[in-house]
Parts: C-alpha cells; structure tokens; sequence
C-alpha cells in the first residue's frame, strides 16, 4: 500500500517537476535572484576598470583641479607604463613582496603542518588547546600589527625576553633597522597566519583514511614513511589550497606591516600594496597608481583563471 | 592508534610552546591596557609583564571621561569609530549576505548566473590597493566619501564572494526531498525558498553571517582611504592616536585595540566548525 502511494507520489512529482511552467518559474526566477549579485559586480569591476584603464594613459591627478572625465586632455601616450617599467622603487618593492612571500609562506605552512600532525589523534585538553591556537587569525590585523609594534620596541618584551636568555641587556631597536624591521614584519605574519595552515591541513589530515594507515603499520611502514606515501598524496589537492590563499594574501600584506613600520625605515619594509597606498596618497598620481593596478590586475586575472580550475577539479574529486 | 609516553611529553612540549608563542603577543596588549601611564613604556627592569597598579584609566580615556594625567584632550573619543565600525560592518555584512544568498540559491537550484562563481573568486583575488582608486573617484561623485554607508557598500562588494561561496556549498548539500514536496505541493518556488528553504537554513546563514561580519570588521586599509575623519573606524582611530607632543599613547591604543579584538575572537570560535570552509570558498569541508 504505502510502496504504491510511493510510486505515484513520485510520478505526480515528475510531472509537476515537467510542467514547462513551473520550469520557466525557476529560470526567472534564478535570474532575479542572481541579479543583485550580478549588479554588485559590475558596479565594481566593468565600470571601475574601464575608468582605470582610461586615467591610466593619462597624467592626471586629483590635484589637477579638472574631473576626471576630463583627463584626455592630459593624456601622456602611454608614458605611465613606460615610467613603471623603469621604477626601481616599484620594482624592490615587489622584490621585498616576494621575498616576505618566500619566507612566510613556507615557514607558515611548515609549522601549521607540524602542529595539524600533533592534533590529528585525540588527546585530554586537544579541544581547548585548538581553540586558542587558532585565536591570531582572528585577531584584527591592524590591532596584531599594534601589538608587534609594542613587542619590538626596544625596552619592549621581545628585547626583555632576549636579555634574560643572553643574561645581558639586548636593546635592539627593531623596528628602526631595516633588516630586523623586515624580519619583525615577518614574524607577525607568520604569528597571525600560521593558525590558518594549521586550521586547512588539520581538516585534510583528519580526511585521511584510518585503515590505510593500520595497513601500512602492519606491513612494518615507520611513521615518516606512512607520512610521506600516504597522507602527503591523499592531502596534495588541501596542500595546494592551503598554499595558494595564504600566496594570495600575502601578496597584499598591509594592515599589519603599514602599522608596525609605515613601510620604514625609508621603503625597507615597503611591499606593493604599501608603496601604491603611498603614491596614492602622498603623491596622488593617480594616473600612474592607475597604471601599476592594472598591470597587477592583469597578471593577477591570470593567476586567477588558473586557481579556479584548480578548484573547480578539488570540488569535482571531493564530490 | 597508541601513542608512546615519549611522544606524549613531546607533543605536550611542543603544543605549550606554540601556546606560549600564541599568547605572548595578546597577553602583552591585554595588559598594557590595564597599566596606569608609568608603566607604559617602562623598560629594562622596571618593564612589567603584569600591570602593577591596574587601572581603568585607559578606557575611561579613549572615551573621554578622563585626561589620564595627559596634557592632551582628546579632540574626540572612541565612541563614534566604534559606531562607525559596527554600522559599517553590519551593514555590509547585510549587503553581501542578502545578494549572496540570494545569488547561491539562484545557482545552486537553477543554475543562473553561471559567470558569477569566477567573477566571485577574482574580486575577491585582486589587491584592494589595485582598485581603490576609481572607488575612490566614484565615492567621491557619490558623496559618499567619508560615510559609514559608503564604507558598508564597499565591505558587502568585498565580502559577497565569501557569503555566495559560503551559501552556495551549504545549498549544495542541503536535502531537497522538503523542497520537492513542497513544491508538489502547489507552493511557488519563491514561495519554497523564503518560507521553507530559508528558515532550515538559519544556522548555515547564522555562521555565514558572522563569517563575513569578521571580516569586514577587521578592515583597516579601505577604511583608511575612504574616511578622512567623520566617520573613521575603530583601527583607522587607533591608528592616529599617537601625537608628537605625548609619543605613542600606548595604553589607551591597546584599551582600543582590546576592544577591536574581542568581538571577532569570539565570534570566530563559535563559528569553529565553518572556518574551513568559510576560508577555502566551500572547497573544504570539515
């Protein structure tokens, strides 16, 4: 009795699911629903770049005293790109971006790997530990960045800590030095984000079959062994998500940096984002700043492409 | 799988030594903002890692009750950047999650809108420093340069890939056998997804919803380049809290600082469970 009800529950529910109304219902329907999504995007990227493609060939500036519409009139014949091309400043600055990138990046990863390897059995206190373990990624970047200022001054905590291993007074003035502002600089980062390697590769970790592994002790495989032939490939797919966020935040490091240092002493702390904030805003050329973001665009979107195929196989696998 | 009583020692070792590295920084700000003026900036033996003499002083401070034996007054308190940053932050957070659910729903049930799942992870790709400048011009031709709902524009812009991508997997996953009967039913699909497929979804949208208000609550550079003073947010007034006459005011930045951090902080460890996916755009799951 109850299979027959069955069986014409889902014949009613086929047909209702055919009717052509109800089918055109969903089409408009998930049209409306993706407009204001679709409104939103265009309202900041079709406008907004044709807007920067166009200031870009131009010398103007907010200072220019005409609207930007108006900036044709200054238009420079593309010297903006050729001036970048011969910016040294432009160019150590996104030298000193790669380098905070090849720094952090590993060292976070490593010791988010290491740390997700110590959390991947249970153990007494595994809860409360992990929750405080994860706190600096949630911590204000700005408010981290305020709080190494503080621990790297030179009468500050880092210095006291230092002094009381060394048994003398350290007096180290970080902040002032231009390769220990960048190495303080770093630190924070990787303070503030290794939780988030920690937080993606623990996930993965947990992901990885139990009984492969009993196997693989059985057939006498050692631990490094099992990490190596087992967990590193089933996680390769989390690996490189993992990698790739924390690339692509690093790339636009400013909160934390810009407070701590103001991109100083002189440009030694000064990454890309901090060195377009300060043409922005202290020699407002706007019409070069326009042309250095849409260069970074471009090489950006291709890197993009590339990402989201990425992802697009992880769901597909995980699916 | 059992564990050796050397391991156990190391890995209790090496955990309290992360722990101790995690709260060094923190524990430092908490106590700076407790720490009358003397102790601001005591150093080599007079450095104090707990505050001697705790006050309240630098509270009372930033908010303005109180001139903390400064020879400065504030020319204003912290109130209006606290506002500032909660209705620009709830705001956005309404703007993203209102457009982003609504977008997630449209393409994981119908399929629309196909182009915004990269358009999505591009925005939210792209440096802020690389396109702030037409926002900067078109805010400025707007009016709304200087406006916490010009700041809330721009957060729900920024955050909406996070609240779609969110929205979208917990959609995916949902069971659609209720929304099917319903349908047969006779209801409409709009009908479906406001009175049946929204309230089943409360938790998932709660979680996603304070995802993205920590987000946008812990924004400093938009902030710092669209508002110049009227309605500045709490980092960006952090930030300007320090004059050449007095130095760093270093306790009443931490006060500020303390209260900056502690909403996020809780609010992350309540939504634990979806940090993972809120962070990876639904590729992740934990």
């Amino acid at each position: 009795m109850s299979a027959v009800t069955a069986t014409i529950a889902e014949g009613e529910m086929d047909a209702a699911l055919a009717k052509p109304t109800l089918r055109d219902e969903g089409a408009r329907l998930g049209f409306r629903l993706t407009l204001p999504a679709q409104i939103l995007v265009l309202f900041i990227s079709a406008f907004p770049l044709l807007m920067q493609l166009y200031i870009s060939v131009t010398d103007w500036s907010p200072l220019s005293g005409a609207g930007w519409w108006s900036a044709w009139e200054m238009w420079n014949s593309f010297a903006n790109y050729t001036d970048l091309a011969a910016d040294t400043r432009f160019w150590s600055a996104l030298e000193r971006t790669a380098i905070v990138m090849l720094v952090c990046v590993p060292a976070e990863f490593l010791l988010g790997l290491a740390l997700a390897t110590l959390f991947a059995d249970d153990f007494p206190g595994k809860r409360i530990f992990y929750s405080i373990l994860l706190m600096p990624m949630m911590v204000v970047p700005a408010v981290a960045g305020y709080m190494f200022f503080m621990l790297f001054q030179s009468g500050g905590p880092v210095n006291d800590i230092l002094s009381r291993i060394i048994g003398t007074p350290v007096t180290i003035a970080w902040l002032s030095d231009p390769t220990l502002a960048l190495i303080a600089v770093m630190i924070a980062d990787i303070w503030q984000w290794t939780p988030l390697m920690f937080l993606i590769l623990l996930a993965g970790l947990v992901g990885v079959p139990e009984d492969q592994m009993k196997a693989a002790t059985l057939l006498g495989a050692n631990a490094w062994q099992r990490f190596t032939t087992i967990v590193l490939p089933k996680m390769k797919t989390i690996i490189i998500i993992a990698l790739a966020i924390r690339v692509i935040e690093n790339f636009k490091i400013f909160d934390t940096l810009y407070i701590m240092t103001g991109g100083g002493p002189g440009v030694a702390t000064e990454t890309i984002s901090v060195y377009i904030y300060k043409v922005t805003t202290q020699d407002l050329i706007w019409g070069y700043v326009a042309a250095i973001a849409l260069a970074i665009l471009i090489v950006l979107s291709i890197v993009a492409v590339y990402a989201m195929k990425r992802m697009a196989k992880v769901r597909e696998v995980a699916a | 799988m059992k564990r050796s009583i050397p391991f156990e020692i190391f890995r209790y070792a090496a955990i309290l030594a992360a722990l101790a590295v995690t709260l060094v920084p923190i524990l430092w700000m908490v106590s700076m903002a407790f720490k009358p003026i003397a102790e601001w900036s005591a150093t080599g033996a007079d450095l104090t890692w707990w505050p001697k003499n705790p006050t309240l002083s630098n509270f009372q401070f930033v908010f303005g009750e109180s001139t903390n034996s400064l020879i400065v007054a504030l020319d204003r308190t912290a109130l209006k950047p606290i506002v500032s940053s909660l209705l620009s932050a709830v705001f956005g957070t309404a703007i993203a999650m209102s457009a982003g659910t609504a977008a997630a729903y449209g393409l994981s049930r119908f399929g629309a809108g196909q182009n915004l799942q990269l358009a999505l992870i591009q925005l939210r790709l792209f440096p802020p420093m690389a396109v702030m400048i037409p926002v900067m011009i078109m805010w400025a031709f707007l009016n709304f340069n200087d406006t916490w709902w010009g700041l809330a524009l721009i957060y729900g812009i920024v955050t909406l890939p996070f609240a779609f991508w969110l929205m979208k997997t917990f959609f995916d996953d949902m069971p659609r056998e209720i929304e099917e009967a319903a349908l047969v039913e006779g209801c409409s699909r709009l009908r479906v997804f406001t009175r049946i497929t929204l309230p089943m979804m409360r938790a998932p949208l709660a979680s996603a919803a304070l995802f993205v208000f920590i987000l946008n609550w812990s924004d400093y550079l938009i902030a710092l380049l669209l508002t110049t003073r009227e309605w500045v947010t709490i980092p960006v007034y952090m930030a300007s809290l320090s004059s050449s006459m007095t130095g760093q005011l270093y306790g009443a930045k931490a006060a500020l600082g303390l209260i900056a951090a502690v909403p996020p902080v809780i609010m992350g460890i309540a939504i634990q469970r979806h940090l993972v996916r809120g962070l990876t755009f639904g590729a992740l799951k934990q």
